[in-house]
């Protein structure tokens, strides 16, 4: 996987020079207010860009006949060698038209020159050059292999700059600082590369020196140095420096030193005498030091210090992202041939781990035998009962690092015995392919012989601390063993409880026991159809969920009697005016799409619960279509009243049921297979198809689904699953 | 009497010593033209050199961070054996291919007397040398350039 390469050589990279790096850092912070305390000196002048060598250069002459040097530094400063009045040395800052003493040179600053000496060489002279120079490229392939993982993050270089996903402090501002300041800190590490290069004479900055032909020097015509057409047309702002000839004599000359090149020009008839180009090298050394030492601009050096800061951010950050998600490694007591519960991860970050940790160690001081370990790791479990896959998805649907090679596993170890699975996605709306990877791993078991689907696939968006115990409830349920996700995962313990009024009861129900409990209670407007109501029908901590569908500004559930059922047993005794305490669980992910232009319902028995609620609520007349499959033709009778007054409201456009104990035997999915063109038709104009009911129907619902997708579309049905145009609620 | 004589001494020294202080010197412009070495700035220091081959007097310092002074070997031992003030005849160091002027102060009585001008270099990390280039102390020595065999391409002087 490119993704972990990248990961592993930044983590790497930066453990290899995290502590030089440190240094460079803060003696880089220290330099890069040199260049600011430089320009704030007064020795430039307004209009310096102006000013040609042929106003200047006469002028200085004039006023200083020995002058010997000018020098245009960084700052754009001129300054000068000369000898004063006096016969002494002159080193000086002056007008470029006048001549006039601005400042004498500053000593260089001790605290700027001995940080500068540590930042390139640590004091260790050529041997610490080198160490320094590896050091800036090694901080080069940091920055490259830190915008691979961004790019990898984000989906493609098209979403660079879109929003991020915050996990943690570090983590959120390690990327959103790094993208800011990945192209500054690139810079500061090729330039600093570059000049350590250079430094070591691997690129050929050798200037040449000029070679003047004395033989045939000619000291006719007189120009003079104001009518000099070299000197008329090169400005001050392009030199670097011009050193004066050193006597009148026509065998000295001046040499003019610009950025790119070098002109030996007759100081008597103004003739170019010579020319040399420096080498590219030069130019791009120069231009290295500039973007390096941000001797040009204040700006660019304020730019650098900031960089420079971040570095030390990043040092910081890296390394608390990197201690968290080595703290998630786990120790497991029990082997995995031994463990009657197995929790695969899948995660690219570590984020899940806490969860899947969570559930582990409470399941362990349940005495059950749990194993955790990651996907890649999947082997035949001999002694497991339960597989509970807790993953998140990376990239574009892909897998996770550590789960990448889990489809090949899986098809090479088929489990000896049957195992009941749950498969927990974890991931972020604010990614287009949301949960994919952990759609495709239901998807890819459901067609395993061995495995049995425990409960529906479920999700957790943004580590959502309410649906991952919508999950630990529903695999609670199911399972008999009880995840408490309130416990490790700060959430309050007991739930507050509403009181719900029963207002009617068809407990006298049809053959196959199915019956309706209609409640009422205060405050309603929260409630949704696809909501979940918890009842504790025994007051302890076992909870039973049932599927809301709000009818009437009523709650109406419909549900089914089992022999010996504790929450269908405890709904049927219901009476009319009986008060009952409950809980509302917020199930946004199966609540009627907002947006959608036209919704499948797709239900078997009482899982028409929900839709019929929301066939209810569809006041916006949104096309639905219901296709809900039962045992005996009596069974819908329950629910004919609400669904024939949905019809005459328009709010349901078509009624398809399916019986599988009567007339054709049918099951709800045949009734899909007979229509393909309008499924394919619904999910491709953004439509949705909303299924509940038995995980067997569903199973048998998706399979059908994949079929008419994978030859119609060509995209598999998680496609439609991640892009929330498939959403299940079935148990 | 003899209050007068000593008093008579102390004028007759004093004097003597005003004269010698004030030995004619002249000022010359003294360029310094490197070659086009690579590596960092060097430091070169340009030494009065009696004829019997010793250290007489610092000229001109080329290099102003006291902490490289050492690398400049010979000259450094006469500097640390006899300390001098030379903050007024210091400039800063010279990189390949660049040239550097200064105004030096010999006196008139040292030209022609078998002295020599010594330019004496040393770069970081690379080959230091005794004498880059040496100039004999005669009319002829001041008004011709000399080449250099280190850093040092050539030398040339001229009166101020």
């Amino acid at each position: 996987m490119t993704i972990s390469i990248w990961r592993y050589s930044h983590l790497a990279l930066a453990v290899s020079s995290f502590l030089l790096l440190t240094l460079l850092s803060i003696t880089g912070i220290i330099l890069a207010f040199e260049p600011i305390s430089q320009k704030t000196q007064p020795f430039g002048v307004n209009g310096f860009s102006q000013i040609t060598l042929a106003k200047s250069l006469p002028a200085l002459r004039k006023a200083y006949p020995d002058i010997s040097e000018l020098t245009v530094d960084a700052n754009q400063f001129v300054k000068i060698k000369a000898t004063d009045t006096n016969g002494k040395n002159l080193d000086a800052f002056v007008d470029p038209l006048s001549g006039k003493v601005l400042g004498t040179t500053p000593k260089e600053n001790d605290l700027f020159e001995t940080v500068r000496s540590l930042h390139r060489s640590l004091f260790l002279h050529e041997v610490g050059r080198a160490i320094i120079g590896v050091t800036a490229f090694l901080l080069m392939l940091i920055t490259t292999s830190g915008i691979a993982l961004i790019i990898q993050r984000q989906r493609g270089i098209r979403h660079f700059f879109k929003r991020i996903v915050r996990d943690s402090f570090a983590q959120y501002y390690h990327v959103v600082l790094g993208r800011l300041s990945l192209i500054p800190i690139l810079i500061i590490a090729i330039s600093g590369t570059y000049l350590s290069l250079a430094r070591f004479d691997i690129f050929d900055i050798k200037k040449n020196s000029i070679k003047v032909d004395f033989d045939n020097i000619k000291s006719t015509p007189v120009r003079k140095a104001t009518e000099i057409s070299v000197f008329k047309n090169t400005k001050l702002s392009e030199v670097e420096s011009v050193e004066f000839p050193f006597s009148e004599d026509v065998e000295d000359y001046y040499t003019i030193k610009l950025k790119d090149r070098e002109i030996a020009v007759n100081q008597i008839t103004g003739d170019i005498l010579s020319e040399v180009v420096y080498p590219k090298a030069v130019v791009y050394s120069n231009l290295s030091l500039d973007l390096h030492t941000g001797r040009t601009s204040i700006v660019w050096a304020l730019v650098l210090a900031v960089a420079a800061a971040n570095i030390l951010f990043f040092i910081y950050s890296g390394f608390a992202i990197t201690l968290k998600r080595r703290a998630n490694r786990v120790d497991n007591k029990f082997k995995a041939n031994e463990s009657n519960v197995i929790i695969l991860i899948g995660s690219e970050n570590g984020s899940t781990y806490r969860f899947a940790k969570a559930v582990h160690q409470q399941l362990l001081k349940q005495g059950q035998r749990s194993f955790i370990t990651e996907l890649n790791n999947y082997t035949i479990f001999p002694k497991a009962e339960h597989l509970i896959i807790i993953t998140a998805t990376y990239g574009l649907g892909n897998a996770p690092t550590n789960a990448a090679k889990f489809f090949n596993l899986l098809k090479k170890y088929p489990q000896g015995q049957n195992i009941n699975y749950s498969v927990l996605g974890f991931g972020s709306h604010a990614y287009p392919d949301f949960c994919q990877f952990a759609f495709e791993i239901n998807n890819f078991l459901s067609q395993q012989t061995w495995a049995k689907p425990l409960i529906d696939v479920h999700t957790v968006n943004d580590r959502s601390p309410q649906e991952f115990e919508l999950w630990a409830e529903a695999w609670s349920q199911q399972s008999g063993l009880i995840i408490e996700a309130s416990a490790d995962l700060k959430m309050p313990q007991k739930h507050k409880l509403k009181s719900f009024t029963v207002s009617s009861n068809t407990a006298t129900g049809t053959e196959d026991g199915a019956f309706s409990v209609r409640l009422k209670t205060k405050r309603l407007q929260k409630v949704t159809s696809g909501d979940l109501l918890a009842i504790y029908p025994a007051n302890d901590n076992r909870e039973r969920l049932y599927s809301i569908g709000v009818i009437d500004n009523e709650i109406q559930l419909s549900v089914r009697l089992h022999e010996h059922g504790l929450g269908s047993g405890f709904l049927h005794r219901l009476t009319v005016g009986q008060k009952m305490q409950a809980r509302i669980v917020y199930n946004k992910h199966f609540h009627f799409p907002a947006k959608s232009p036209e919704v499948v319902m797709i239900s078997n028995g009482t899982g028409i619960a929900p839709f019929l609620g929301m066939i209810n609520q569809n006041k916006a007349n949104v096309p639905c279509h219901l296709y809900c499959g039962f045992r005996h033709s009596h069974s819908v009778d329950n629910y004919k009243a609400v669904l024939n007054q949905g019809k005459a409201a328009g709010k349901l456009q078509h009624l398809r049921v399916a019986l599988s104990r009567e007339g054709n035997k049918q099951y709800v999915s045949d009734l899909i297979a007979r229509d393909p063109d309008f499924m394919v038709n619904v999910l491709s104009t953004k439509g949705t198809i909303m299924i509940c009911g038995s995980l067997a129907m569903q199973r048998d619902v998706m399979d059908v689904l994949e079929g008419i997708c994978k030859t119609k579309t060509g995209k598999g049905i998680s496609y439609y699953q991640s892009h929330n145009q498939i959403l299940t609620d079935c148990y | 009497m003899p209050r007068f004589f000593k008093l008579f001494c102390l004028f007759a020294a004093l004097f003597m010593i005003g004269q010698a202080a004030s030995a004619q010197t002249n000022k010359y412009k003294c360029m310094v033209q490197m070659s086009n070495y690579m590596g960092d700035g060097a430091y070169v220091v340009i030494s009065l050199i009696n004829s019997k081959g010793a250290y007489e007097k610092t000229l001109y310092v080329l290099g102003s961070d006291k902490k490289w002074y050492n690398s400049l070997k010979e000259w450094h031992k006469f500097y640390k054996a006899k300390p001098t003030n030379i903050n007024a005849i210091t400039g800063a160091s010279v990189t390949g291919g660049d040239r550097s002027v200064n105004v030096i102060e010999l006196e008139q009585s040292k030209i022609n007397a078998g002295y020599k001008i010594r330019f004496e270099s040393a770069v970081e990390d690379k080959k230091y040398n005794v004498s880059d280039v040496e100039v004999p102390l005669t009319t002829e020595g001041l008004s011709a350039k000399t080449e250099g065999t280190g850093y040092i391409r050539h030398v040339r002087f001229s009166a101020n």
